[in-house]
């Protein structure tokens, strides 16, 4: 996995400076009469530009890596990573492991201790885990 | 047995320690609501009108979502959603990818500001709310999604479409103490082009944006239209209005729109320089030049270019 990291991030520096030496001939291009966009500015705190895609794609191809070895099913892997916002790839590629995942499954084989540390919250009203303690 | 009690004497020991500090920031916790929000809102309120989708075994996240998306019209089921949501590797479905999903469907998930007071509110405005909770301690946690649809206000309870209950009951305080767990996470479904009452410029800009980002300006239009007739005074909101514009052919609004963002914040490089490029397209170099001029004298990455196309008039 990490070959492919390394992989793309060269063919991506490597596309990066191509693409860009037109543009440092003639320092800025005139022609240019793209808008700045929204999602620039929304982003404008974060690295600069060219970091910034990089690090986009990246993350891009982290998630999609992960999200396989979720177990999700192959064919929703692309349309899955497609609909994330760059911020929320970010997200996902930096903390997967960490992010809550929000299943509501019931306690099934905990510890006798915790069983009964959970009644006791439920009791005291901190907790919602056994419907029982109502 | 010594060995018995000796386990007995670690377990009270361990839920002692654990217990006791809970008990007591519970207390400090109290009271949930602001008195402001007893005297505004009505006394009992359910949205009837959400359809109940139950859970089966981890999918409480596609459940959740095919109750707030058929509420839209979006026709949908849990079967469906599955695949789009769940992560088999996490037993679960992850924040990042309930708001996705939302989207996929075409429509905007805005988060809401993590108070019970802001929650209430929009459930008084009619509007469900997805809220993810941590049943459990965060030692061992139980993460869930659930859709908030009412409350009983002498009562202190609120109302949920949770997990296999249709109406699941409970008080303030104990949803709460569950919700808070998350950072109070939670969201609201909106077809594009309407804005739910109480949601902030911030998290609705940040919305409309992750939704434009996958649908593109023009589908995004209506939404930014909703958020500038709600905030016009909001600069960032002006300027995407006009990005949305322009894309969709229509550049003599979409300058007014740069117009009125450099209006409400004079320092706003992004919108001079854009505000300049369009007045350059219809020809109108006096004006043009004037908003390059501000763009190239605020320090940013716009500055460049509009010092190259000043050279250039």
């Amino acid at each position: 996995m990490k070959t492919l990291r390394a992989y793309l991030s060269t063919l991506l520096i490597a596309a990066l400076v191509i693409t860009s030496l037109p543009v440092a001939a003639a320092p800025v291009s005139p022609q240019s009469m793209d808008l700045v966009s929204t999602q620039s500015v929304l982003a404008n705190d974060r690295a600069g530009a060219d970091r910034e895609r990089i690090n986009e794609i990246l993350a891009r191809a982290d998630v999609q890596e992960q999200l396989v070895k979720q177990g999700v099913d192959l064919a929703e892997v692309d349309a899955r990573v497609a609909a994330l916002s760059d911020a929320e790839a970010q997200q996902m590629a930096q903390q997967l492991e960490q992010l809550p995942a929000g299943a509501g499954g019931g306690v099934v084989g905990a510890l006798f201790a915790v069983f009964i540390i959970l009644l006791i919250t439920d009791i005291l009203g901190l907790t919602d885990v056994y419907p029982f303690t109502r | 047995m010594k060995i018995l009690l000796s386990h007995a004497r670690y377990a009270g020991v361990f839920m002692l320690a654990l217990v006791l500090p809970l008990a007591l920031s519970a207390c400090a916790q109290n009271p949930v609501l602001l008195d402001s929000t007893y005297a505004s809102l009505a006394p009992q309120v359910e949205n009837n009108d959400v359809p109940f989708f139950s859970q089966t075994e981890y999918q409480c996240g596609p459940a959740t979502l095919a109750m707030v998306l058929n509420y839209q019209g979006v026709d949908t089921n849990v079967d469906e959603l599955i695949p789009q949501v769940f992560l088999p590797g996490r037993d679960g479905s992850v924040q990042p990818e309930m708001l996705a999903t939302v989207r996929r469907h075409h429509q905007l998930a805005y988060p809401i500001r993590g108070t019970m007071d802001a929650l209430l509110g929009h459930l008084e405005a009619g509007d469900p709310v997805v809220v993810m909770q941590n049943l459990s301690l965060p030692i061992y946690p139980m993460w869930h999604y659930a859709v908030a649809i009412g409350f009983d206000l002498p009562e202190e309870t609120i109302l949920l479409r949770s997990g296999e209950h249709k109406r699941h009951t409970l008080s303030f305080s104990r949803f709460d103490a569950t919700w808070a767990r998350s950072d109070r996470w939670g969201f609201i479904v909106a077809n594009p082009g309407t804005l739910p009452e109480g949601i902030t410029a911030r998290n609705a800009l940040e919305a409309i944006s992750a939704y434009e980002e996958t649908h593109g300006p023009k589908e995004a239009l209506t939404s930014w239209q909703a958020l500038v007739e709600r905030y016009p005074a909001n600069p960032l909101g002006q300027f995407a209005l006009g990005n949305a514009l322009y894309a969709d052919g229509q550049p003599e609004k979409a300058i007014t729109a740069f117009e009125a963002a450099t209006q409400h914040d004079a320092y706003m490089g992004a919108a001079w320089l854009n505000l300049g490029i369009l007045q350059l397209q219809q020809n109108k170099p006096e004006e043009a030049r004037n908003a390059l001029m501000q763009a190239a004298s605020i320090e940013g990455s716009w500055q460049e270019r509009a010092q190259a196309l000043l050279t250039d008039i």
